[in-house]
């Protein structure tokens, strides 16, 4: 990071700082910040839809009992100007997912993160042009 | 071609926008957008030709920020500070704050956001052009009271039905789409489509379309009130200008109440740039009108349907949530 970030951090943090968090809805208001989970399991389903996706995973516990949970993704619309579509998930590939419970208690939650099986995070680091996609 | 080298590619597209976006010298000159240096091409009907899908994905905030007092211009090196720092201050894949509301609210990674990577290359330091200090003129006293109002409203009742809820939420309408239309954290783009009898904005946040008469009819009456407002378009030279009237007191603009009257003036400035200005002028919500520029740069398309209330599970999950909270606080 060059000098000259360092010299505008004065200029323009604050601006910044209070920029607001903006997306179609309120999602502290549908999840827990209390309820953070990490769910492993298989696509059982992707529904590419607006205004926003959800992927369907079938999580197994130790005892092998199955459990369907539904994770919220943002809208499709910029995923589909970057090339991806719902066939970068097929059904059947394991991811790890990040997030937190529907404060409701029900199986869904939003994803913030979302890792396929050899580590590599989906879908990261988009809107950045110093930093490399997909990895 | 893999999912990676797409969206490789993609940013190869993005960081060429950003160049486009902030080139060129900063001069006195640029305060003010001049396009009288560009014939725009015409339509069969011998109108400016506006045609075409524009985005409005734009990191220049509406308003300056308060530490830059009457700074008006970036130069150019501060321009490339603010914007790594600004998409570094948006980047959701930070991991700080874990387990909090604000953590819950960057919701997904990054990559499903799409804010731009670049501010104007006129480099100012907000899109508001006047007032000169490029802030939000102060609320009348009826404006504030009627802000408090709807908080209060929102305090008291927050989400008892969807009707409490904000009209973004319900997906009847995104402030993006406006009127005016803003810089947004995705679905920037809008689609002009052009007739002799009218102009029509295809926006894609909610997937809006503004049909606006340009053969001189009169606003429809006042007791008629609309979501998007009464527009009607006219010809000032090379620029089209829309007024529009009969708002609602559903969808106040930074403070603005059903009697504003908006101002956009949509001018080609070069093949790759249609200027979009607004001016609000709603004496009873705002102590002076105020005026605000975004270059709108040409992109490709297509505009994607957002059809927002086909799969907004959100609002059955958000209304599940305040139902639980309340069973909860009841124990």
């Amino acid at each position: 990071m060059g000098k000259g970030f360092v010299t505008l951090l004065g200029l323009a943090g604050l601006l910044a700082a209070v920029a607001p968090a903006w997306a179609h809805h309120a999602f502290a208001a549908e999840f827990d910040a209390q309820k953070p989970v990490k769910l492993k399991g298989t696509v059982a389903k992707v529904e590419f839809i607006n205004p926003h996706s959800w992927i369907h995973i079938d999580v197994k516990d130790t005892d092998g009992k199955v459990t369907r949970w539904m994770v919220e993704g943002g809208s499709p619309n910029a995923l589909f100007r970057r090339g991806v579509t719902k066939d970068a998930l097929p059904q059947g590939t394991e991811i790890s997912v990040d997030g937190y419970q529907a404060k409701d208690g029900s199986n869904r939650a939003n994803g913030r993160d979302i890792t396929f099986a050899d580590g590599r995070k989906l879908f990261v680091g988009g809107s950045n042009p110093d930093e490399q996609p997909g990895k | 071609m893999t999912q990676r080298s797409l969206a490789i590619g993609n940013l190869w597209a993005a960081a060429t926008v950003a160049a486009l976006l902030i080139a060129g010298p900063v001069s006195s000159q640029q305060a003010k957008p001049s396009a009288k240096s560009f014939t725009p091409p015409r339509t069969p009907d011998g109108q400016p030709d506006m045609q075409g899908i524009w985005s409005n994905a734009i990191l220049t905030p509406l308003e300056r920020p308060a530490d830059l007092k009457d700074k008006a211009f970036f130069t150019k090196e501060e321009a490339s500070a603010y914007v790594k720092r600004t998409i570094e201050q948006n980047n959701k894949d930070k991991r700080d704050g874990s387990g909090t509301d604000a953590d819950v609210a960057r919701a997904y990674n990054d990559f499903w956001w799409d804010r731009g990577t670049g501010i104007a290359k006129t480099l100012r330091t907000s899109l508001i052009v006047d007032p000169l200090d490029g802030r939000i003129p102060a609320l009348t006293p009826l404006a504030q009271n009627r802000a408090e109002q709807v908080k209060e409203a929102r305090r008291l009742h927050p989400a008892d039905g969807p009707e409490d809820r904000p009209v973004g939420e319900r997906c009847i309408l995104l402030n993006s789409a406006g009127p005016p239309m803003m810089p947004s954290a995705y679905n920037n783009n809008y689609q002009v489509v052009q007739t002799a009898q009218t102009f029509v904005i295809l926006n894609e946040m909610v997937h809006d379309a503004r049909v606006i008469p340009l053969d001189g009819r009169p606003h429809v009456p006042q007791n008629i009130r609309l979501w998007m407002g009464d527009s009607r378009g006219h010809w000032d030279g090379n620029t089209l200008v829309v007024d529009t009237t009969n708002f609602t007191n559903q969808t106040p603009f930074r403070g603005s109440g059903p009697n504003l009257h908006l101002t956009e003036r949509f001018t080609r400035m070069d093949a790759e740039t249609l200027l979009y200005e607004f001016t609000v002028d709603d004496p009873e919500s705002f102590a002076r009108p105020w005026t605000a520029a975004i270059p709108s740069v040409r992109t490709t398309g297509p505009i994607l349907e957002y059809a927002c209330n086909e799969g907004n599970y959100g609002m059955t999950g958000l209304l599940s949530a305040a139902r639980a909270e309340e069973k909860k606080s009841s124990k």
